[in-house]
């Protein structure tokens, strides 16, 4: 057996906290061969990327390597002195970040930081290290290497920043690169090309690699072997097909069956034919026209649709699509033009809204932490709703009790709760006014896979208990395909697609909606 | 950056400039003041009252002695001072030069040693030089001027005779002399002006050492100082700029008390005077001057940031 690019033996680690050392990694043994592809999934809090750190040597200050073994070949990382890594980094180990917005230097131009690397790692001269950045990302498939070096960070889009990093990344010919969830950060159709990209530069360059993601699906499609992490130890490691088809371990069981796939529907019912709200030409606009300057274009441009009673309609599209301009139009939160019509009522825009719309017409936002206010108690912030619209404020407890959580949680502070518990209490905040329609803005897009499902079990329960109708908006097409009884695309601003959910595979739907569908990473096996 | 976002700023300084006239001469108006008394003294005739009003025009209305005065400004001409007859423009720019030499050397050296000594503290965060520079900042916000002026005073004029107490000499008749006339009254502006400017200094550049990019450019390979001056320091360095520029606020108006106390004839002392000696024409100008210079420090504070920072756009 050849030597493996990394291995990792025994290797423990504990973060030292006010209450004592807390265990982050248990006895974690890998190995990596060279130009193979390990995709290591987990959940948040997992561990997943305190072993990146660990494997980077850039451990924050109160890590403490109980016991173990890391080798990169035959260097042996933990007795490497802090001179001498700057040689590792970089030159024998890569890492691609989550974010590529963050991870450039806003105030140097990206070409730049690209050559620093290339002189540092490869010991080129600056003319040298220019036309070697210059090839490196027509490799990369950008268009116009000499004007994007010149470039800044805010100029160029995600992609492009992601796209440099890899060829960055790349471009040192290291022996492993560490990819740390390189495209969560990126809309779906962009995070799709990244992948194809990481692949195809793989495949020439053979190096060795470590994908860490929480997305099972997308890491069985790019990993040779997958292994699986949960509370601190690898609970499972098989090659990647396998792993979806004949999971061994519960947890991998359980983040298997989270995955959302679109063939399994979880609604079978038919809303009803009345229609609950009528949205027209809705275009909101942020920013008028000032002084010396044009008016911005809108968010959205004449935005129309139905939602029936009961009936669950999905909208996806990118960030930037104008997904949370309809949902703050509609709650009364951004201005607009346009009309709507509830349950055949004329309603007015914004501040004018009156207080029987804002009852009927709830919303549950992306992040509770701080959509939550920090200073109430959850009993305080379910009493408020009650109380505005008419309900009993004794009612804390059953409402609590109807997201699953226990009544005695009416006396904790958000900050105690964890994030799919938080998102409950978001939810009975909107149930709290007894409403026909309840619009969800990515309320699972900050949450864990095994998380998501039991959010959307939740908001299933809700809508057979109350009759609910959902505007559910999000950016995962595989989640809402099980859900949505209609999918309304949406893009720059427009509305491009509106179809029933069996008409999606259809041939005359929009060239962009095929594109989203495509971009979808559906699990293997 | 444009073209057309410059101009913008530029008329943004002419409407600044025309709001505060229009306060300044409010204000004057309503003083307990009159020109009148001022000028010929509380024992005038009736007559003589009469006549030196009709002269200067007090009888018109207001807008009309408004634009008579700004008309007059725009070209420099702020009127004579009734205090000694001469004309006030070229006195208050005079005092203005005196105040900007003292403040522009303020901030220089302010600059040569906050900027280091902040960085320092960051890079050497919770360690014994962070402790010690915390513990002077403190002690140099908490001291009011009065306090650390007398003690330099005390110490390097009074004890060790280094340095004159007091007095102003310009610097194109005798260089070193300005030089050792300065430098009691620049030590002790700094003083303030270098805590919190080392304060903000080690807030931003230990912002910016946990930024992702700094990680980023770490974990590529690069050698800690390439990390710490190309990357970090570049970027927690751009607030000052901003910071600078209310200094010079600061330092004009605020710096009065250091003025006073090392008798140096700059424009705050000059108000000052002017203000007691209900001499209108001198608080008017120097008012106006001040507020213009005010304006100008921020506006090139913005388009040095604008310069410095490319995502900021002024479109």
């Amino acid at each position: 057996m050849t030597t493996p690019v990394l291995s990792i033996r025994n290797y423990t680690l504990d973060y030292l906290t006010a209450g004592g050392p807390v265990r982050v990694l248990q006895d974690i043994a890998l190995d990596i061969a060279p130009g193979e592809v390990l995709g290591l999934v987990g959940e948040s809090g997992s561990g997943k990327s305190s072993l990146a750190w660990a494997i980077m040597r850039h451990l924050p200050k109160n890590a403490r390597e109980v016991s173990g073994d890391i080798r990169l070949g035959d260097t042996d990382l933990r007795a490497l002195p802090g001179r001498d890594l700057t040689r590792v980094r970089g030159r024998r180990i890569g890492m691609v970040f989550q974010d590529p917005s963050t991870s450039l230097n806003p105030t140097l131009p990206v070409g730049r930081q690209i050559t620093e690397t290339l002189v540092i790692t490869r010991g080129l001269s600056q003319a040298e290290a220019w036309t070697e950045a210059l090839a490196l990302l027509g490799h990369v498939e950008l268009r116009n290497p000499e004007a994007l070096m010149k470039r800044y960070p805010h100029e160029i889009s995600g992609g492009e920043k992601q796209r440099i990093l890899i060829a960055t990344a790349f471009g040192c010919r290291p022996e492993l690169i560490v990819f740390d969830e390189p495209t969560t950060a990126l809309d779906v159709i962009t995070g799709a090309r990244i992948l194809e990209l990481f692949t195809r530069l793989r495949a020439e360059t053979g190096v060795a690699a470590l994908y860490i993601s929480h997305d099972l699906a997308l890491v069985s499609r790019v990993a040779d072997r997958v292994a699986v992490m949960k509370h601190g130890k690898l609970v499972e490691e098989a090659p990647a097909d396998r792993i979806f088809r004949a999971p061994q371990h519960p947890e991998t069981q359980i983040l298997v069956d989270a995955v959302p796939r679109p063939e399994r529907r979880l609604v079978h019912d038919q809303p009803g034919e009345r229609v609950l709200l009528a949205a027209q030409d809705i275009s909101v606009r942020y920013a008028r026209r000032r002084l010396f300057r044009p008016a911005p274009p809108p968010a959205t441009q004449a935005v129309g649709f139905n939602v029936r009673a009961g009936e669950i309609l999905g909208v996806v599209g990118e960030s930037g699509s104008g997904k949370s301009s309809i949902a703050r139009a509609l709650t009364g939160l951004a201005d607009f033009s346009g009309s709507i019509r509830f349950d055949g009522r004329p309603i007015a825009a914004g501040r004018a809204m009156d207080r029987q719309y804002r009852r009927a017409v709830q919303i549950v936002f992306q992040h509770p932490d701080s959509s939550l206010n920090p200073r109430q108690k959850v009993g305080e912030i379910l009493a408020r709703p009650l109380r505005l619209f008419g309900g009993n404020v004794s009612d804390v407890g059953r409402l609590l009790e109807q997201v699953r959580l226990p009544a005695s949680f009416a006396d904790r502070w958000p900050h105690q709760l964890s994030g799919g518990q938080k998102q409950r209490v978001a939810i009975a905040r909107a149930f709290a006014a007894k409403p026909s329609l309840v619009i969800c803005d990515e309320i699972t897009a900050p949450l864990d896979v095994s998380v998501q499902a039991s959010i959307i079990e939740l908001l299933l329960t809700l809508r057979a208990e109350t009759g609910t109708a959902y505007l559910f908006i999000t950016h995962d097409l595989n989640l809402i395909r099980q859900i949505a009884h209609r999918i309304a695309v949406m893009r720059g601003g427009e509305l491009v697609d509106l179809l029933p959910i069996d008409a999606i595979d259809a041939e005359h739907v929009h060239p962009y909606t095929r594109d989203l569908i495509a971009a979808s990473p559906t699990p293997v096996g | 950056m444009s073209l057309s976002w410059i101009l913008r700023r530029l008329l943004l300084i002419v409407y600044t400039v025309f709001v505060v006239s229009v306060l300044v001469f409010g204000i004057t108006q309503v003083l307990p003041a009159d020109a009148a008394v001022t000028l010929l003294g509380e024992n005038a005739t009736a007559d003589a009252l009469a006549a030196i009003r009709d002269r200067l025009g007090l009888g018109d209305p207001i807008w009309m002695q408004y634009l008579r005065w700004v008309g007059h400004a725009v070209t420099g001409d702020f009127g004579l001072s009734m205090r000694t007859g001469q004309p006030v423009g070229p006195e208050m720019v005079a005092a203005l030069g005196r105040s900007l030499l003292l403040a522009f050397a303020a901030i220089a050296l302010m600059l040569v040693v906050a900027v280091p000594l902040g960085v320092v503290a960051a890079v050497r965060q919770g360690k014994l030089a962070d402790t010690l520079t915390s513990l002077v900042s403190y002690l140099g916000v908490a001291f009011p001027e009065f306090v650390t002026a007398t003690l330099f005073a005390m110490l390097l004029a009074d004890t060790l005779q280094w340095l004159p107490a007091t007095g102003y000499v310009s610097p194109f008749e005798d260089p070193w002399g300005a030089v050792r006339h300065l430098a009691l009254p620049v030590l002790t502006a700094s003083v303030i002006l270098v805590a919190h400017v080392s304060r903000m200094v080690r807030s931003e550049t230990l912002d910016v050492l946990h930024s992702d990019y700094v990680r980023a450019a770490r974990l590529k390979g690069l050698p800690e100082r390439t990390v710490l001056t190309r990357h970090a320091l570049r970027n927690a360095l751009l607030p000052v700029v901003t910071i600078v520029a209310l200094d010079v606020g600061y330092l004009l108006g605020g710096i009065i008390v250091i003025e006073e106390i090392f008798a140096i004839p700059g424009i705050g002392r000059q108000l000052m005077v002017a203000i007691t000696a209900r001499d209108l024409p001198s608080i008017q100008a120097g008012a106006l001057i001040m507020s213009a210079t005010y304006a100008v420090a921020n506006t090139l504070a913005d388009v040095a940031y604008a310069f410095l920072d490319k995502r900021i756009r002024y479109d």
